[in-house]
């Protein structure tokens, strides 16, 4: 019960941590310039002047000791103005102080070159946050090496002081009641010391991942920024208010996970109780052949199915998506169904004809009981390597749109950002995930007591 | 119509759908790759594309770069995840299950994300993006392979070889590299094999963690085989690679009895 108070206190110290500071987030400046006359002209008053011109922008930005400064090509244009396609992308829209409607049109070049997600629309309150996330001003968290080092310090520092106290107190022991206390601490530390390492070593491991749930409880569009709390993110994801490409690739996903691992139970179970029922040589033959998808990296699983429907001349789509999910998926349904197959008895299948059943009836009520929990475990395995998989979907999706989750966040991290209902998405995943675990554990623990 | 009867009711053809399907998606796709790889785009024998793959200096930089991350990250992974394994191994270590799930649990996190989030980690704390974001991130996404299967040959070991090996007077030290970590060869033949060959043939997130500065041979790879002229260029680095895993799986089928393997 201590050790979980004190892993439950550092916890909570590592997300304190990251969260405190980033509250107070808004001494940005800017200095707008316009490139073409030099002066120090002020944002609202230079649309008029330049309407449909192609505009440059110096911007100087110090934000969180760091300097960005950039240069920018934007084209403003109003009602009036006649929008070329020239101009590139509309990137923002406002209204200025008398009402007249303005958009903010970007070098669609730029973009590409920035690889920076902007989002078009009404998505910035104001011209300076979208400037702010284009220039991707974020805040320099170099004191977080201040804080590892100023707690190696103390840690150090106490360490030394106990130390001395120790020395000091046992000055008067006698050489072998001083060599047993010696021996007793260095197996101590031992322990202690490879405990560190292991939560050092989790440490590492879970702190993207905290900052995905940690971020999960802000707006901002950029995974680092924090803006404030806000359950905003939970309630878009659950309202189906996100990005329609999110929804529908959760969808997708899901459908895809679904019918891979159903087909790939029902032939993998098919064909382990086959595979058991083998000669030596075929079954050699056949095992070998059911471990080649697993050996195969994704790449090459991916590219080789690629080539046989280009080669077959299929359309790619959800079909051949599928097909792939279940060529990767069968063989761990084979080995997972394979060992329940050895546990039993033989002979009851021939039994079961025996005393006349078909040989359906005898799969339905004879086999299917026993190999149960075999397929079960082969489906959920199916189903988490479906939903993981990335190399496989991404050669074998074909180009008509379809997305699963996987790919979806790969082409959303190509643009440059995240859609933010990611983050509170994967940390719900995540703590199913966490929460199935210890069910499984106290589980576990109850059956090795009772 | 009986022995059709008969054929179906003998459990050995139950196989047949998927050997069937094994020879149609796993098979033939294999052979595919070698057939595209020996044509050219008219479907005309041609040896041009292996001869290209010769005197193509990029391809064959960033192949031996792949190689050279795969082995780092191979070398990173083992120096990290081996004493974690020991230490979880250990008799007095009290919750290994709970540990070793732990060490699991990230995995059913989409690694893609977890890629960008370990990018913005970077961003956060100051530090460049480049071969040492890469090979974080590697290390990051397949330690977990590394130390679950040293992990199992552990646990399985007979702890009284140690204790035999200490009443005969070996200190600790030489207990560990002359009893414990021979015996724990097949969990560390697997541990390599099962992050070395992910890692070789790793694409997507290397970009991501080097802001699309550093290529590897996976990305490579992806890049010719989505031009639909380059198709046949690209489908002869696929089969480079699939020598390379090949070479890997062949020589690392140390895994006997299932020593390790996550699965």
């Amino acid at each position: 019960m201590k050790r979980l108070k004190l892993i439950a206190l550092v916890v909570l110290g590592f997300l304190g941590i990251l969260v405190s500071p980033l509250s107070a987030q808004s001494n940005l400046t800017y200095e707008l310039k316009v490139g073409t006359t030099g002066d120090n002209t002020l944002l609202q008053e230079f649309p008029e002047n330049y309407a449909g011109e192609k505009v440059n922008i110096k911007v100087q930005c110090t934000a969180y000791n760091v300097q960005r400064a950039d240069s920018l090509d934007f084209v403003f244009a109003n009602e009036g103005t006649e929008a070329l396609r020239s101009w590139g992308d509309s990137v923002y829209n406002y209204s200025d102080e008398s009402g007249i409607k303005w958009t903010v049109w970007r070098s669609r070049k730029e973009i590409k070159n920035r690889t920076k997600r902007v989002l078009a629309g009404n998505a910035y309150a104001t011209f300076e946050q979208y400037l702010h996330e284009e220039l991707d001003v974020r805040r320099n968290h170099g004191w977080i090496w201040w804080v590892f080092a100023g707690v190696i310090f103390v840690a150090v520092v106490i360490y030394g002081v106990v130390l001395i106290i120790r020395r000091s107190k046992e000055k008067n022991l006698s050489a072998v009641e001083q060599e047993i206390l010696r021996r007793k601490r260095l197996g101590m530390r031992r322990h202690y010391g490879s405990q560190l390492y292991l939560w050092v070593l989790l440490l590492v491991l879970y702190a993207p991942i905290a900052l995905i749930a940690v971020f999960s409880f802000t707006k901002s569009k950029i995974l680092g920024n924090w803006t404030g709390f806000s359950m905003d993110l939970y309630v878009n994801l659950f309202s189906g208010r996100a990005d329609a490409g999110l929804n529908s690739a959760i969808w997708y996903t899901v459908v895809i996970a679904l019918v891979a691992a159903l087909c790939s139970t029902i032939l993998g179970t098919l064909a382990a109780i086959g595979i058991y029922n083998m000669r030596s040589r075929h079954r050699k033959m056949v095992t070998f052949l059911n471990s080649v998808p697993m050996i195969n990296p994704d790449i090459i699983t991916g590219i080789s199915l690629f080539l046989l429907f280009v080669a077959l001349g299929m359309s790619q789509g959800l079909a051949t998506v599928c097909i792939a999910h279940v060529v990767f998926c069968t063989p761990y349904v084979v080995l997972s169904v394979l060992p329940r197959l050895s546990r039993m008895n033989p002979n009851t299948y021939e039994a079961a004809l025996d005393l006349g059943a078909t040989p359906a009836q005898a799969l339905r009520m004879v086999m299917l009981p026993e190999l149960w929990p075999g397929m079960l475990s082969g489906f959920i395995l199916a189903l988490t390597l479906s939903v993981d998989d990335f190399g496989v979907t991404f050669f074998t999706k074909g180009s008509g749109g379809l997305e699963t989750l996987s790919t979806f966040i790969y082409s959303d991290a190509r643009k440059g950002g995240l859609t933010p209902e990611l983050r509170p998405l994967f940390t719900i995943i995540l703590l199913v995930m966490l929460v199935a675990l210890i069910i499984i554990n106290i589980r576990n623990t109850k059956q090795q007591n009772d | 119509m009986t022995k059709l009867v008969q054929i179906f009711s003998s459990r050995r053809t139950w196989a047949w759908p998927y050997v069937l399907f094994m020879a149609l998606f796993v098979v033939l796709p294999l052979i595919l790759v070698g057939y595209y790889a020996l044509t050219d785009i008219g479907g005309h024998f041609t040896l041009r594309n292996f001869a290209k793959f010769f005197t193509h200096s990029e391809a064959i930089q960033t192949f031996l770069y792949s190689l050279m991350i795969a082995v780092f990250n191979t070398i990173i992974c083992l120096l990290i995840g081996y004493p974690a394994a020991y230490i979880m191994a250990q008799e007095d270590f009290k919750t290994p299950k709970v540990m070793a799930m732990l060490f699991i649990l990230p995995m059913w996190i989409n690694f893609l994300l977890r890629t960008v989030a370990t990018v913005e980690l970077f961003n956060m704390c100051g530090l460049p993006l480049g071969e040492g974001a890469l090979l974080f991130g590697l290390c990051y996404d397949y330690l977990p392979f590394m130390i679950y299967p040293i992990y199992n040959t552990l646990q399985k070991m007979d702890n009284s070889l140690v204790e035999a090996a200490q009443d005969l007077g070996a200190n600790r030290w030489q207990s560990f590299w002359k009893v414990i970590v021979p015996l724990s060869m097949p969990g560390v033949y697997s541990g390599i094999v099962m992050v070395f060959m992910p890692t070789v043939s790793t694409f997507a997130i290397a970009e991501l963690l080097t802001h699309n500065n550093i290529k590897l041979f996976g990305s490579l790879i992806q890049d010719y085989i989505t031009t639909t002229d380059l198709l046949n260029y690209g489908a002869v680095l696929s089969l480079v690679l699939l020598i390379i895993i090949g070479l890997t799986s062949f020589f690392g089928d140390h895994d006997s009895e299932g020593e390790g393997g996550l699965v």
